[in-house]
């Protein structure tokens, strides 16, 4: 019984880590994808290619090296070690989840039928009256399946802070099984179901409230 | 005296010339059909007309405004455009409802955004949203959809969908209000109402530019009937002359075409 408290304490204890990373990371890269969005849809050629290089760079290389890079190219480049391994994944999470963010928003965007726009602008709107009262909406309901797809992957993705020592659940675990017990590592995968499965919810629940229109 | 007065436009996109130099004048309460076969520059002419597109040569002049000269060195800025294109309204082909207002929000949002910036707007904000919702439903009673000022459009026919289309082209009031083939994404059975609607706007002197393939409907409506043929007017003249007399060889074999077809 010992055992099964300590086991529980400490998973508790690393599944904070995970939900913190997880919080943090969707409140600033949802933002911030949408500035990477707007560089990537710029007319201006040289800061359009620069953001698409950007994206590329980051969506084609591992979340795992770009954890390791964060932490290690600081002190090695600038001389200015990271300290905070902490800071360090959440860098390489907002910056990685931004980069995906953004080709969704960019989809979203493009989809919408130009149509839509002309219609506000013969109706003497603004440019930017057209895209908050008109378009905005519809790209949030095209966009919002695909959004819940990373943010479900952003769950699980947070155990991956582990490779530069942060204690989070899957972490935690471990230090289990070095003591023979296993029992304890699978038992993580119950945090992450529960975790996902409220997630479930509260996206059918945004879908829901969007399905009084089609677009 | 002409409400608008067209001269010299012309429309290039790259090397393509749509409009090869367009002139025409519309009186006040005068509506006039613009026909000829596809790609012969009716829509672009309207886009221009709307600021949809820029146009590379010639004059747009509304009540004796000059409100487009491509010739002056000066370029309109965006709040310029956006003053000088609410002189027209257009009906697109395929409606543009907003998919997440409802019939009579659809009507109303653009109003309410103009009067945002009023004095009387500030003050009394309820009596003005008031104001403007009532006059949308009176506009949506015209059109006969009183009964769907909730519906949203993907819960309305794409009849009843153009028809909310034109009520929201009406509400600005503009000096001319454009028809970009209206029926021509509707199901046959469903011209007819937009047709009727369209029809009621000429008798009460709606000034109107209407792009149609419907001959019929464009020589009982109309007062003046333009034919175009590869970027430039071909004929012209009332709907009896046009279509009963026409004296240029390109009307009359698209004319024939257009009525063997039928």
């Amino acid at each position: 019984m010992d055992n099964f408290s300590a086991v529980v304490s400490s998973l508790n204890g690393g599944i904070l880590i995970n939900l913190q990373l997880f919080f943090t990371t969707l409140l600033l890269a949802i933002p911030l994808g949408l500035v990477i969005t707007l560089g990537s849809m710029s007319k201006f050629r040289p800061i359009k290619w620069l953001t698409q290089i950007f994206v590329w760079i980051i969506r084609g290389t591992p979340l795992m090296l770009q954890l390791f890079v964060v932490l290690y190219a600081p002190g090695l480049i600038f001389d200015i070690p990271m300290s905070n391994r902490f800071l360090a994944a959440e860098i390489a999470f907002v910056i990685n989840y931004a980069c995906y963010f953004s080709e969704i928003y960019r989809g979203g965007i493009e989809s919408i039928p130009k149509g839509q726009y002309e219609a506000g602008e013969v109706l003497g709107m603004t440019r930017s009256q057209i895209f908050f009262k008109v378009i905005l909406l519809q790209v949030i309901k095209r966009i919002t399946p695909a959004m819940g797809n990373e943010v479900i992957t952003l769950t699980k993705d947070t155990s991956l802070a582990r490779v530069i020592g942060l204690t989070e659940i899957i972490m935690c675990a471990e230090r289990f099984t070095k003591k023979g017990l296993i029992w304890p590592l699978f038992s993580t995968g119950i945090y992450f179901l529960i975790m996902n499965g409220i997630l479930t919810i509260v996206l059918k629940r945004l879908e829901k409230k969007m399905d009084y229109f089609r677009a | 005296m002409a409400i608008l007065e067209v001269k010299g436009l012309e429309k290039q996109f790259g090397s393509l010339e749509v409009l090869k130099g367009i002139d025409f004048s519309l009186e006040k309460g005068e509506s006039m059909a613009l026909i000829g076969a596809s790609g012969s520059g009716k829509t672009t002419l309207l886009r221009c007309l709307n600021f949809l597109e820029r146009p590379t040569g010639g004059q747009i002049i509304v009540n004796d405004n000059v409100i487009l000269d491509v010739s002056s060195q000066k370029t309109l800025n965006e709040n310029e455009i956006r003053k000088n294109r609410l002189h027209f309204g257009l009906v697109f082909q395929s409606f543009n409802l907003f998919p997440q207002y409802t019939t009579l929000q659809n009507v109303t949002l653009a109003k309410e955004l103009l009067e945002k910036d009023t004095e009387d707007y500030k003050k009394n904000k309820k009596q003005v949203l008031d104001r403007i919702r009532e006059e949308g439903k009176e506009i949506l009673d015209k059109v006969g959809l009183s009964q769907k000022l909730d519906d949203y459009p993907h819960q309305l026919s794409g009849g009843q969908q153009q028809r909310v289309a034109i009520a929201r082209a009406l509400m600005l009031h503009p000096d001319i209000l454009c028809f970009d083939e209206p029926t021509s994404a509707l199901d046959p059975e469903l011209t007819g109402e937009v047709l009727k609607v369209i029809r009621g706007l000429a008798e009460s002197h709606t000034t109107m530019v209407i792009v149609t393939h419907e001959m019929k409907f464009a020589k009982d409506v109309s007062d003046q009937v333009l034919f175009m043929d590869q970027g430039v007017i071909v004929e012209r003249g009332t709907p009896e002359q046009v279509f009963e007399h026409p004296t240029e060889e390109r009307t009359k074999q698209f004319l024939q075409r257009y009525f063997e077809e039928k």
